[in-house]
């Protein structure tokens, strides 16, 4: 019987790590485990010696390490080499104390957005490097990508179990819907609030065709308890839907007027900028592992979203 | 008429910083440069506040960034992680520092080794990041890729203009003449002058048949003269020979013996493996810019690199 796992999730006041919460609640408290969820309040990651406190102080067997300085399609584009230093500086700072700390395993969370701007559909694990990712996020991806590089690192030098997921679009409570700096699904939940709120049309910006796999935190959540218990591999895993189920975003914006009781009109802005037109991902290597594994149904996902989202007025970052 | 400039090289003492002042010897001090060559010993660049006094010290215009942690084949296998992350820091304080202090045009020096293993040829400038690099130096080649992100980020964000040049099969004076290196024409010049000096046999391994470019450090010098003075894209550029130039590992040996005088036994240890028949890099880029360029003939560059070697056995480094 394996002993007690203490568990440090970083950047946890987000999306994912409510999501990971929200999987806790979900199936129960185990005894075996002891988490700890922080945030830019306990800990500046960026700072060496203020990571090292965190560590020293929590003394974790397993790390979850979702901090990152993120953005959406509009933020990245001006602050590329930012996004690419700080999130380097975090990482490096959090692999490199997990190492010194002896953890037994840490997970760090990709996107799949970090994979190959030009690229075969549907995109598996192998290809993460095989070529840039898109211009507008290259910063960022690039950052990404290096985890995964270092995982190898300390695995051939050190025999670590540094490890990596790669979700697709995430969605949920707890979102950043700031409509310049989140993404698609949270955009689209905020301005149909404020279109219904204030009697404007609600706009989708860009064409609306562009095609995404969309997760629900709850469902990355129960990964995630997963591969934190039993993934063993340091090569990255795709946590995603089926290919099949992927919507456009115009889909996905009549669902969340459906769900949000909104009736009025609704606009294309197609002068703004569709990213990425198709992401489609390969789940095989997830379903090897976990073939039984069963998804929120989406309508299901985006009603409990926009429910929260209503309900938490207050509490919604925006 | 432009105004002086203050150059800096950072890992002056290595080969291709020698072949840098071979360039500037042989054409003459410029009166509008002042230039500053440094190594380890005046300052650690993985250190920031040394870096930082470094820049204020020199108060450079121009940065020629050789510095790096680099080691052969051997080396590489166990210690990719830190190799990485070595020169990760390197680099970010080096670029960092140069952006804080104004500095107009940042070198960094890159090599083909950094290429996508799994490549069709000739490799040219565009096709960096189109692959993973080969497994035995990922962490060196992950490295130095990203000075090429980097430099683009701060383009974008900051209006630099943070280029690189990307060499490879560079020979000459100051090389390290260490034999598990991998590096082929000094591991040859080095074999040769130990055979010449105990009797032994030549050995020479493989078939011989590979063809390779090779450049001469004094022609890389006299290159990067040209690009720090009059090069401005923040792409990456190729400097290696023309195709036509390229010669066998065969043909390389007999000009090392020759120009050594050994004339003892030659054996072909066809045990050892070859490598690509070609990897042939393309100069058209470089040929664009400078089609009159006139390399040294490879014959004069080896027999002056075996002159040098055979009069300095005290500071050739084995």
């Amino acid at each position: 019987m394996s002993g007690k796992k203490i568990i440090l999730v970083t950047g946890s006041s987000g999306l994912v790590g409510h999501g990971i919460r929200a999987a806790i609640e979900q199936e129960g408290q185990r005894e075996d485990e002891e988490w700890h969820f922080v945030s830019s309040k306990d800990a500046d990651l960026q700072d060496r010696a203020s990571t090292e406190a965190l560590f020293e102080k929590i003394k974790p067997t397993h790390v979850i390490h979702l901090a990152a300085l993120v953005g959406g399609l509009f933020r990245n584009l001006d602050h590329n080499l930012d996004f690419f230093r700080i999130n380097t500086q975090i990482n490096d700072n959090v692999l490199s104390t997990s190492h010194r700390y002896d953890v037994k395993k840490v997970i760090s969370c990709l996107s799949t957005c970090n994979f190959p701007n030009e690229t075969k559909y549907p995109i598996n694990e192998t290809m993460l490097h095989c070529g840039p990712p898109h211009e507008t996020n290259f910063g960022y991806s690039y950052a990404k990508r290096m985890i995964d590089v270092q995982n190898k690192g300390y695995h051939m030098q050190h025999g670590r179990m540094f490890t990596s997921v790669i979700p697709t679009s995430v969605f949920g409570p707890h979102d950043n819907f700031n409509l310049h700096d989140g993404h698609v699904l949270p955009g689209l939940i905020r301005r149909a609030f404020d279109s219904k709120a204030d009697g404007t049309p609600f706009v989708i910006w860009g064409t609306g065709s562009p095609r995404r796999q969309f997760i629900y935190s709850l469902d990355l959540g129960r990964l995630f308890l997963w591969v934190m218990r039993e993934y063993n591999e340091v090569t990255p895993l795709i946590l995603s839907a089926e290919a099949d189920h992927e919507i456009s975003i115009k889909e996905a914006a009549e669902l969340i007027s459906e769900a949000v009781g909104y009736h009025g009109a609704v606009i294309q802005d197609t002068s703004k900028s569709d990213g990425q037109f198709k992401k489609t991902v390969s789940n095989d290597k997830m379903r090897k592992y976990l073939p039984d594994f069963k998804f929120t149904p989406f309508k299901q996902a985006i009603k409990e979203t926009c429910d929260w989202y209503a309900a938490n007025a207050d509490k919604v970052r925006k | 008429m432009s105004s002086k400039k203050v150059i800096l090289v950072t890992g002056g003492s290595g080969l291709v910083g020698h072949g840098i002042k071979a360039a500037m010897e042989r054409e003459g001090q410029r009166s509008d440069e002042e230039w500053h060559f440094v190594s380890s010993k005046d300052a650690d660049l993985k250190n920031r506040a040394s870096t930082e006094a470094l820049f204020a010290k020199i108060k450079p215009t121009h940065v020629i960034h050789l510095a790096a942690l680099v080691g052969g084949l051997f080396r590489n296998l166990k210690y990719n992680l830190d190799i990485f992350r070595i020169n990760s820091r390197i680099n970010d304080n080096v670029l960092s520092t140069a952006h804080k202090h104004n500095v107009e045009k940042v070198v960094s020096c890159l090599s083909t080794c950094i290429f996508p293993d799994k490549t069709t040829y000739p490799i040219d400038e565009t096709m960096v990041h189109d692959g993973p690099p080969h497994d035995s130096s990922f962490g060196y080649s992950y490295s130095k890729r990203m000075i090429d992100v980097q430099n683009k980020g701060y383009h974008i964000q900051h209006g630099c203009t943070f280029t690189s040049v990307i060499a490879s099969n560079v020979f000459g004076p100051y090389d390290n003449f260490n034999c598990e290196n991998g590096h082929v024409l000094p591991g040859l010049i080095r074999r040769a002058f130990d055979s010449k000096a105990d009797g032994t046999p030549f050995v020479i391994w493989g078939t011989g048949s590979p063809r390779r470019q090779f450049i001469y450090s004094l022609d890389l010098g006299r290159l990067f003269l040209w690009i720090m003075r009059e090069y401005k894209e923040v792409e990456p550029i190729i400097l290696a020979a023309d195709e036509e130039s390229e010669i066998s590992i065969k043909e390389a040996a007999d000009l090392v013996i020759e120009a050594v005088g050994f004339k003892g036994e030659v054996i072909q240890d066809t045990s050892k493996p070859d490598g690509p028949l070609k990897k042939t890099t393309s100069n058209a880029k470089l040929r664009k810019y400078l089609p009159h360029f006139v390399f040294t003939p490879i014959k004069e560059a080896i027999k002056d690199t075996c002159d040098w070697y055979g009069a300095n056995p005290d500071i050739v480094r084995k």
